[in-house]
């Protein structure tokens, strides 16, 4: 019981150190500017461009449900619906926008780069780079690194102006708000944005990094490149909500809870 | 003669599971040496030691008079340029034409231009055949038109050891003969060192020099294919003639 304890404990430093030297052999890969430029714009728009309908659709709906839920309870108890959509907005720009946002990509564009890194890797195409002269993190995973990091923080923008669009209708179709009342921005300041920045471009780093270690680490045949597309899933989805909470917490942390 | 390859008392093991265990072997400038044993045996890992693509756990690889074994994974580049390596599957790169899958290794390791690369690519692809396919993908040939591509991209930097993992494996018979005949060639003409890894019987009585048949983790036996066919060895006898029942009772292990 022990020993079977400690086997998974080291197992599991073992992935994480896997898992940073992924992080740091990707970051040498972006410092001398590894991957072809072609590879790139064929990333970002496997990444920005097919996920756009996807995360509008559901940070759309998203919006609308939790305005309705924010007018749902306010009609309850003082039917003021003034602060409604400043306090969304700024919901939205410090924490929603960005973290679903990040969410839906970690499951559609996780799974992507892992079934694609991992089929490659039990097709020995991954030996084949090596002994073509080619660094893999640099060819796989650089271009899906920089792809994902300028595409998270774009499709986040998006995801954020719909998520607060679809909210603000929802609230004046079903509970009258004004839209002029609605839509305002008085609440968001400086740092709710850099806070935005700052979220997106770490779930725009962690997604690929997750969702690439998985792929590599994919053994045997499709039955690993399953469980590598599972575990870069859940893995990312992960690091997305971990984040999340960290820089939430350094953000408060450093704002003196004043955020 | 000093071994151009060498394999020195190489131990492999995979989660806990001895895969090589001891096993030694050596290879002579321009000899076309098989490596045949049951699936599983260690053949395709034995091959991918000599060129960094696994490890061993013990044990000395020697290539050309210098130890390769604990080389780094940046040391290995100048080596996987002498020793190319022709996988089982055709690993090209499926978003890659076949000329752009030739051309990688000419850009990479040869430092050619892309349009350089390129125009040697072609010329790499009329040699096996598929001039014609050059701009193709992957996904719209057959397996064994991959599989030509895919020798023609190894054969591109001119490499002087080929490492073929079961080359013949799929292809039809023709097309087998034709690959047998390639390999034969590259060591005649070019004086190139082949490690062939194959079940094939037409392939290893057709064009080996010499067999080294792995099993139970060791070469139990390296001879001529003549010698491996007179081989009173029942072991030998049952895998060459391929019986079902015999001394090999696990088949690998």
């Amino acid at each position: 019981m022990i020993a079977r304890l400690g086997t998974s404990v080291v197992g599991a430093l073992r992935s994480a150190r896997d898992l940073w030297l992924v992080l740091l052999s990707t970051l040498a890969g972006v410092i001398r500017r590894g991957g072809a430029q072609g590879e790139l714009v064929r990333q970002m728009h496997a990444i920005g461009n097919k996920s756009v309908l996807f995360v509008v659709v559901t940070l759309g709906f998203i919006g609308m449900v939790m305005a309705y839920e924010a007018c749902n309870q306010l009609s309850r108890i003082t039917g003021d619906y003034s602060a409604v959509g400043s306090q969304f907005i700024r919901l939205i720009v410090s924490d929603f926008g960005p973290t679903l946002t990040g969410l839906m990509l970690a499951t559609r564009v996780g799974a992507g780069i892992a079934a694609e890194i991992g089929s490659m890797k039990v097709t020995e195409q991954i030996d084949a780079l090596r002994m073509s002269g080619v660094l893999p993190i640099d060819y796989l995973i650089v271009p899906r690194f920089i792809a994902s990091l300028i595409m998270t923080l774009l499709l986040s923008v998006i995801g954020a102006l719909v998520m607060f669009g679809a909210g603000g209708l929802t609230a004046e179709h079903s509970f009258g708000v004004n839209p002029s009342i609605f839509y305002d921005f008085t609440y968001v300041r400086p740092r709710h944005m850099i806070l935005f920045m700052i979220k997106a471009l770490s779930y725009g780093a962690a997604i690929p990094v997750v969702a690439g270690f998985c792929g590599l680490r994919a053994r045997g045949s499709s039955e690993g490149v399953g469980w590598a597309t599972t575990a870069a899933v859940i893995g990312s989805s992960f690091a997305v909500i971990v984040l999340d909470f960290v820089i939430s917490a350094a953000a408060l942390f450093l704002t003196g809870g004043d955020l | 003669m000093t071994a151009y390859v060498e394999f020195k008392n190489v131990e492999k093991a995979f989660a806990g599971k001895p895969v090589l265990k001891g096993m030694s072997l050596a290879v002579n400038k321009g000899e076309v040496m098989f490596i045949i044993g049951t699936s599983g045996v260690g053949k395709s890992v034995t091959i991918k030691h000599l060129i960094g693509l696994l490890r061993i756990d013990a044990g000395e690889i020697w290539f050309d008079g210098k130890r390769v074994d604990q080389l780094v994974e940046r040391q290995f580049a100048p080596l996987r340029k002498r020793i190319g390596m022709v996988f089982q599957s055709s690993t090209l790169f499926d978003s890659m034409t076949l000329a752009e899958n030739v051309a990688l290794p000419l850009r990479k390791h040869g430092k050619l231009g892309h349009a350089e690369a390129l125009e040697q690519a072609r010329v790499r692809l009329a040699q096996v055949y598929m001039a014609e396919h050059a701009d193709r993908y992957p996904a719209e040939l057959s397996d064994g038109m991959r599989k030509r591509a895919a020798i023609a991209r190894t054969l591109a930097l001119e490499p002087e050891v080929v490492l073929f993992d079961e080359p013949t494996t799929g292809l039809d018979p023709v097309s087998a003969r034709r690959i047998d005949r390639l390999i034969r060639e590259l060591a005649d003409t070019l004086g190139v060192t082949a490690i062939v890894v194959s079940h094939d019987p037409s392939s290893i009585f057709g064009i080996a020099d010499r067999v080294a048949f792995l099993y139970r983790g060791v070469v139990h036996v390296t001879a001529t294919p003549a010698d491996l066919r007179a081989s009173p060895d029942p072991l030998v006898q049952q895998f060459i003639t391929g019986t079902s029942s015999g001394p090999m009772e696990t088949p690998g292990f």
